[in-house]
């Protein structure tokens, strides 16, 4: 901000209260996080991340997995996987973290309007897919037919089990298609891993795909998409590396020339085949 | 030198056409009259750059290790202290002999770019002449005829080991020892004279220049641990903040980290952007081991055991007893 | 336009530290640094390059930016101000100022960095043509002219032998002279004879340089073509030690890192310069993309001559000042790699 009048450093956070904590998974857990004051801490559009901060602990960046029409809180799904979300995980309702944001780009949900819309989520990958499917079905009239496509390793792994198994199916001209990637006793669904079952549900290539969840997974489907026919414009995904200021000054999340915490971490397919392969 | 230079060639061509070797480390020259460096070579028609000049400075045993992990033989030239930094990764066991090739080359010592340019200031350098006991500083505008000790490394001066002390095949003549290696101990005789505090002010002043860049461990023969603790984010170090503490705490824990084990080979002092005289720090406890252990020097053959990082049972301080007493 | 007496320089000094904090480029040891000038000090204006750049004065090494308690999960946070008086730099070459601008691009593009800029508003800087380029200098590779008076100083000044002759620039440059005039004297027709001179024998010494034919726009190739050299990257990388010399003493590196100091329940977040040339620059929980020596080097050396010039409209983030050519313990520098990717006139 150029004014004076907030002449706040942009590295420094915000307390945030966690206000609730729903555990996902054995190494998912989804915070519910509001600001000192109770209310959301910033307003934020799909795809968009936030800063959290255990000081001392350290500091690291999560997709924001609510949609920007919750207008009572954010939330975060959270796997864990390292000193912070080590942390993290431990924290009950009533503390409090530091966070800032919002950064990044975000899914352009203006583009996306009366579209038929193709989600194709791995593992952890849902949470930002999440915070679009719900702004799409809050608008639901604005867009077309909506098929969710989300696999994770055992049906233990599959992240917002409330959503993908009783919200979401009952929406409007919406489907889910669940696939996981090891047979297990408690499932009667698809087993394999997702780019093949993406192939094998014949969508037809009108419609926009947006991929997200671990690099393996993401690079397998995107060849599948172009099997099926999609073209490079027509298929969004997210990158992501480490990252430490949020705001393309600290010089580690670069790809080329493209900052993915400024840039990204959205990138439309055509833009990521321009950038070395370095991700 | 040019006659080292022919035969660096000549030896290395050969091992590499026989295959003796899959590659061959040796200084090569860039475009300023003191830019010679590593260079790492594995066709034998590459083998015409390599030199042996005034500037070949670099310690090249350390580039082994990673080296190995690479190749089966590699064939390298070593200088006095190149080979007690080899005999020393041998006793580290980071190395196997039999995977190396030595070509040793008796080292006169090497010119400081640093001393020269103070001598010929702002004069553009172009070239350094050799002669039998001294050297001519050629620029544009004149020559300046100097002795070796005006140009040389401090390092070189005092060293103790010109000649290699381990090699399977030495390239020329050994030289006579430098005749000031008495001297080595010299600056830090004064040191010591200090008072605490005037000693204490003395690092301090020197840490404070400190810009934490790790050169000197990234260089150091001692330090070749797999993993750096002050790399480790998970060691509750904040390796990256530049703080008094955090300075003088890095080059502390360095220097006791390779004592017994630091051969002296100066690099670290060298390298360091800020000029600090770290060899100094080693070269102090070298000499306390020499007065409390008898005269040691590291690297001067792979299996003596070195004090300080050997244990015996019947040591009167052993670690075994409570608290060491 | 005015000049100084060398001889008169004590009392400027002394009358500019008054006022404000002043940084000289101070000999201490076998280092320059632009340090704080306190009496008795002394000062070296004849050495072109400075040991390390000007650019801890904006952007510290290491820079607390919050204080904070964490008592059991219940936080309190207190932004910490940027600490530092206004100040005077003198000693400025014209490549060191060109670097301020380039770590503006980064730091006071929106969101804007408040230390930096709190650094960049309190200080005046007053640069200083370069009467002895070094051998390592190339610096107009990049469009600098070491014997110009260099956008982005408050104030100009030239050697001319037995005084400097000082142009201000800026108001404030203009308003650090009105404040020490009593030193300076109005300059006549022999001090402009005299500063022309100065100027074309900086000119001769430039066009004598070694890297005089360093030409970037030779380099061909697209972002993907240069970045898939792998046998030039490699080349270098084998011998690199992955020490942070030449991030530290750019003068345009600005890659940082944040930390935080750890106490019991309280503690402080900093920021500190950083390095990709470490291997844990980019490491994350789950992996990294940047796993060998070659791929750091690389993503060193793209930064500066490919993928800054693309985000800043073709500035490279380079100034030619050397000082990587200079102290890289394996000569690893910039021209080297210039060169091997094409950017060298052969014409000259």
């Amino acid at each position: 901000m150029s004014c004076s009048c907030h002449d706040q450093d942009p590295l420094i956070p915000q307390i945030a209260v966690i206000k609730e904590v729903r555990v996902d998974t054995h190494d998912v857990t989804t915070f519910k996080i509001v600001d000192s004051f109770g209310k959301k801490p910033f307003e934020f559009l799909p795809g968009q991340c936030a800063m959290i901060s255990i000081p001392p602990i350290g500091e690291a960046i999560f997709s924001i997995t609510s949609s920007p029409t919750q207008e009572e809180y954010i939330e975060c799904s959270i796997k864990k996987c390292g000193t912070v979300t080590d942390y993290l995980h431990e924290l009950e309702p009533g503390s409090e973290v530091g966070v800032r944001g919002p950064y990044g780009n975000n899914f352009p949900v203006e583009d996306l309007k009366n579209k038929d819309l193709l989600f194709i989520g791995g593992g952890i990958g849902l949470a930002p897919l999440r915070s679009v499917i719900n702004y799409v079905m809050d608008n639901r009239e604005d867009f077309g037919v909506v098929d969710i496509v989300y696999g994770a390793r055992t049906p233990g792994d599959l992240v917002h089990s409330n959503d993908i198994f009783d919200v979401w199916p009952k929406e409007k001209e919406t489907a889910v298609h669940l696939t996981v990637d090891n047979v297990s006793k408690n499932w009667n669904g698809h087993v394999g891993f997702v780019p093949n079952f993406v192939k094998t549900l014949n969508f037809d290539n009108n419609k926009i795909a947006l991929v997200c969840g671990p690099p393996i997974m993401i690079k397998y489907t995107l060849q599948a998409l172009e099997e099926m026919g999609f073209k490079k414009e027509q298929v969004y995904t997210t990158l992501e590396l480490k990252m430490k200021c949020g705001i393309g000054k600290c010089g580690r999340c670069n790809i080329g020339d493209k900052y993915v915490c400024k840039d990204g971490p959205v990138f439309r397919c055509d833009e990521i085949t321009e950038l070395p392969n370095e991700y | 030198m040019e006659n080292i230079t022919k035969k660096i060639r000549a030896v290395a061509k050969q091992a590499l056409i026989d295959k003796e070797v899959d590659k061959i480390l040796g200084w090569k020259k860039g475009d300023l009259w003191s830019d010679s460096y590593p260079v790492f070579i594995t066709k034998p028609e590459d083998t015409d750059t390599l030199i042996w000049d005034l500037f070949c400075i670099n310690n090249l045993s350390k580039f082994l290790i990673k080296e190995l992990t690479k190749h089966d033989k590699i064939g390298i030239f070593i200088k006095g202290c190149d080979s007690t930094s080899f005999n020393q990764l041998l006793k580290d066991n980071r190395i196997n002999r039999d995977d190396v090739v030595l070509y040793g080359i008796p080292c006169e010592g090497m010119v400081d770019p640093e001393k020269v340019k103070k001598i010929m200031l702002n004069e553009r350098v172009r070239e350094i002449k050799k002669h039998e006991n001294n050297f001519t500083l050629i620029s544009k505008n004149k020559n300046i005829d100097v002795s070796g000790e005006e140009i040389k490394y401090d390092k070189c001066i005092t060293c103790i080991s010109p000649n290699p002390v381990v090699y399977d095949q030495l390239l020329s003549d050994e030289v006579e020892n430098s005749k000031h290696s008495g001297d080595r101990f010299k600056r830090i005789e004064e040191i010591e004279a200090m008072s605490p505090d005037q000693r204490y002010n003395f690092w301090k002043g020197e840490f404070q220049r400190c810009i934490r860049c790790n050169a000197c461990r990234d260089i150091c023969p001692a330090c070749s641990c797999v993993k750096c603790v002050f790399d480790n984010e998970d060691a509750e170090v904040s390796g990256k903040a530049k703080t008094e503490g955090e300075d003088t705490f890095f080059h502390l824990v360095r220097a006791y980290h390779v004592a017994g084990r630091c051969v002296d080979c100066g690099e670290c002092a060298r390298v360091c952007p800020a000029g600090i005289p770290l060899d100094l720090l080693n070269r102090k406890i070298i000499k306390d081991i020499n007065e409390v252990y008898g005269e040691f020097n590291a690297g001067m053959d792979s299996t003596t055991p070195a004090p300080l990082v050997t244990f015996k049972l019947e040591d009167t301080d052993t670690f075994s007893k409570k608290g060491g007493k | 336009m005015k000049k100084i007496l060398k001889t008169k320089l004590p009392e400027l000094w002394q009358k500019i530290s008054t006022d404000f904090d002043l940084f000289l480029p101070i000999e201490k040891n076998k280092t320059l640094n632009f340090s704080l000038w306190k009496d008795g000090e002394k000062v070296n204006l004849d050495k072109v390059r400075t040991t390390t750049s000007s650019k801890h004065l904006v952007f510290p090494q290491t820079e607390t930016y919050l204080k904070f308690k964490n008592q059991n999960n219940k936080l309190s946070l207190k932004a910490v101000k940027a600490i530092g008086d206004e100040y005077v730099i003198f000693g400025v070459r014209p490549c060191d100022v060109k670097s301020f601008k380039l770590l503006d691009n980064i730091f006071l593009r929106e969101p804007v960095d408040t230390y930096y800029r709190e650094h960049r508003d309190r200080g005046t800087i007053i640069s200083l043509a370069c009467t002895n380029p070094e051998d390592t200098c190339f610096c107009s590779s990049f469009g600098i002219d070491a014997s110009s008076a260099p956008l982005g100083a408050d104030v100009a000044a030239w050697d001319v032998g037995d005084s400097y002759i000082w142009k201000p620039q800026s108001e404030k440059g203009q308003k650090l002279m009105d404040s020490t005039k009593e030193l300076f004297t109005d300059i006549d027709e022999k001090d402009i004879q005299n500063l022309e001179k100065e100027k074309s024998n900086i000119q001769e010494k430039l066009e004598d340089l070694p890297f005089n034919n360093i030409d970037l726009s030779k380099i061909k190739g697209t972002q993907q073509e240069i970045f898939d050299k792998e046998e030039i990257w490699n080349e270098f990388s084998e011998r690199c030690l992955a020490c942070g010399t030449c991030s530290y003493l750019c003068p345009t590196c600005h890659c940082y890192d944040l930390q935080d100091y750890k106490g019991n329940n309280h503690g402080e977040k900093f920021r500190c310069w950083d390095s990709c040339m470490s291997s844990d620059f980019t490491l994350m929980a789950h992996g990294n993309p940047r796993t060998t020596q070659m791929q750091r080097l690389r993503q060193r050396f793209m930064h500066k001559l490919v993928y800054y010039p693309k985000n800043h409209k073709g500035d490279y983030s380079c100034v030619g000042c050397g000082r990587c050519v200079d102290r890289c313990p394996v000569h690893i520098d910039i021209v080297k790699i210039i060169k091997k990717l094409g950017g060298e006139n052969n014409e000259l």
